[in-house]
């Protein structure tokens, strides 16, 4: 599983956006369209734990990518799965239209409503509706046969990004908090004293 | 699956040149400078006198994805040939380091160093700081050695990376969450909202925000005569001196990054005590504003009273605040402005956003009002104190003026438009 298919240098890695991920990957896979490449695994509703989906989902500079269906409750083996209750809106590169949603999650060791909370972090990604059905004319017909006709089951799918949360992860594509703070000292530098 | 990136066949969705700093490092700058093959040509060569850092961007873009990053190799030359700095300049202005460089460890050992550089537009030293950031890595010299490459050394190779900072403004109204949904009230935000947006910069190691506190405090201390005398003579002739090299443009950059950086931590949201040590008698103190009563600045002053704790604590709600005074404006629609205002570069916010001629000054004042809170907050430690009251004498000029006038603030108060001659 993994990139094992797909032989690129070093320093080529998945690093999706989010509208990729929806648009590409997602929406593919709703549509049932081919996806090359069909990186992503299908997890099903496979009760993994977090720290279980190195080697069965796509992981990837310790993020981890799976398909899944779309479920109220993600409970795992060892804890369970607890939306943040919030919601993020993934914009389309062309324009400003709305492709999909994006909610967090946060694990749960234990069983709720008890369970100890834990760094990792889901982002759950949905199709949007109207995306799904302006888009793919094409795929509708497709799926046409199931109980939903007109639309492709939007409801079936989901996508999720999964990672640990990193108190101090540096890995150099972005400012560090240090290196702001030093560079707002840096306009300070500017200003000219007189000498009293 | 191959690729070719400068070539016909392209890099598969979702796929991006992210190397890692070792991978950038061990991988890349290794083969280049003993001169070994690389496979693809995915890290150009650019001589960064030559290359402004938005050609940079076109030169090397890998296939037709987005990039938020640009990688190339470089020349490190000598400024002059005894001695060690490095000329950095473009015709349109030049890379200036900052910071420290940092060690960049691979399995445990030491391989390399990386800096940091900012682009200024202009020429040095009155150069425009702008967005756009270099990682500059280069090899250990130890590391070289040890691949018994000896050109290294003339050669100078360094791989680099260059991205636009992005502006973190990590409150809730910034524009990159606008399109956030939170079920919670916004104000009482749980952590777990928080800890999401801030995850990848929080500042909690003690260890850095010491640094800081040394690096502040080598600055500070040439500034603290100027503070003694500031605290005596209020808005005497040290702050028509200061007047004139005042720029607002500058101010309002180095307060947002203010802002921006100590969102993340709670004991730098408290607002200081705006009066100085010698003027007790006239504090003044403002207090969260909830209503919007457009003649009201939201600051009432009151004698002898001690209400600083009690203070906006929050850059997000301080936001909120401002932007509801904006008049004619809906609290969300000012406060998007607000951000827009404090991250643009240019002041040409008063003018386009006033439609009305009338409303003019006041609004003038409620952004003065903004600038001061914003620069007095980022005081609240001394050393801060000390390099910020230069800056922003133009706003403590007001704060003198109020200090000394118990009255409360009206928009018809001509001491307030002294300071709008800078703009």
């Amino acid at each position: 599983m993994g990139d094992s298919n797909v032989n690129l240098p070093p320093g080529f890695r998945f690093y999706p956006t989010d509208e990729e991920l929806v648009v590409h990957f997602l929406h593919r896979k709703v549509s049932l369209l081919p996806c090359h490449p069909d990186v992503i695994p299908d997890l099903d509703l496979y009760p993994y734990d977090p720290w279980e989906l190195d080697g069965k989902a796509l992981g990837e500079d310790n993020k981890w990518y799976f398909y899944s269906r779309k479920t109220q409750n993600r409970v795992t083996n060892n804890g369970y799965w607890k939306p943040l209750g919030v919601e993020e809106a993934v914009i389309g590169r062309s324009g400003n239209k709305k492709v999909g949603t994006k909610k967090y999650l946060v694990f749960y060791v234990g069983e709720a409503p008890s369970g100890m909370k834990t760094n990792w972090i889901m982002h759950e990604f949905h199709l949007s509706d109207s995306a799904s059905t302006s888009s793919t004319t094409s795929s509708s017909t497709r799926s046409s046969k199931r109980r939903a006709p007109k639309k492709i089951d939007t409801s079936k799918w989901v996508l999720c990004r999964v990672y640990e949360r990193d108190e101090d992860h540096d890995d150099g594509t972005e400012l560090s908090c240090l290196d702001e703070v030093f560079l707002s000292l840096d306009d300070l530098d500017e200003i000219s004293l007189p000498n009293n | 699956m191959s690729i070719s990136v400068n070539g016909q066949s392209q890099v598969p969705p979702g796929f991006r040149f992210h190397p890692t700093e070792e991978e950038l490092l061990h991988y890349y700058l290794k083969k280049k400078v003993s001169n070994q093959r690389i496979d693809l040509d995915v890290i150009r060569d650019v001589d960064l006198n030559k290359l402004e850092p938005w050609d940079i961007q076109e030169k090397c873009r890998i296939g037709t994805t987005p990039q938020n990053d640009w990688y190339f190799f470089s020349h490190k030359d000598k400024k002059y040939p005894t001695g060690t700095r490095t000329n950095r300049a473009t015709a349109a202005g030049f890379w200036k380091a900052t910071g420290r460089d940092k060690v960049i460890y691979s399995n445990g050992k030491r391989i390399g160093m990386r800096k940091t550089l900012v682009f200024y537009k202009g020429r040095a030293p009155h150069g425009q700081k702008s967005d756009w950031i270099m990682h500059e890595y280069r090899l250990d010299d130890n590391t070289i050695d040890s691949t018994n490459v000896e050109t290294t050394q003339e050669e100078g190779w360094v791989v680099c990376r260059i991205f636009k900072k992005k502006n973190h403004h990590k409150t809730l109204d910034s524009p990159v969450m606008s399109s956030v949904t939170i079920s919670t009230d916004t104000r009482s935000c749980n952590s777990d909202q928080m800890m999401m947006f801030d995850s990848d910069n929080q500042m909690n190691e003690e260890g850095a925000l010491e640094q800081i506190f040394q690096y502040v405090g080598r600055r500070a201390d040439n500034c603290k005569e100027e503070i003694k005398y500031n605290n005596n003579h209020h808005n005497t002739r040290i702050f028509q001196s200061f007047n004139s090299s005042t720029d607002m443009n500058k101010h309002m950059n180095s307060s947002t990054t203010f802002t921006t950086v100590y969102n993340d931590n709670e004991r730098f949201l408290k607002l200081p005590s705006l009066d100085s040590p010698n003027s007790t008698s006239s504090q003044n103190c403002y207090q969260p504003l909830q209503g919007s009563d457009p003649n009201n600045f939201g600051f009432s002053n009151h004698n002898h009273d001690h209400h600083q704790t009690e203070m906006i604590t929050n850059w997000a709600t301080l936001d909120r605040l401002v932007a509801s005074q904006l008049n004619g404006l809906s609290t969300d629609q000012a406060s998007r402005q607000l951000v827009c205002f404090a991250t643009q570069p240019a002041m040409n916010y008063c003018s386009t956003s006033n439609n009305h001629d009338d409303d003019h000054d006041n609004h003038d004042d409620h952004l003065q009002m903004s600038a001061a809170i914003r620069s007095s907050s980022s005081s609240s430690n001394k050393p801060y104190h000390a390099t910020h009251t230069q800056d922003y004498s133009n706003e403590m000029e007001l704060w003198s003026t109020f200090a000394r006038s118990s009255s409360s603030l009206s928009s018809s108060n001509p001491i307030c438009h002294v300071s709008n001659a800078s703009l």
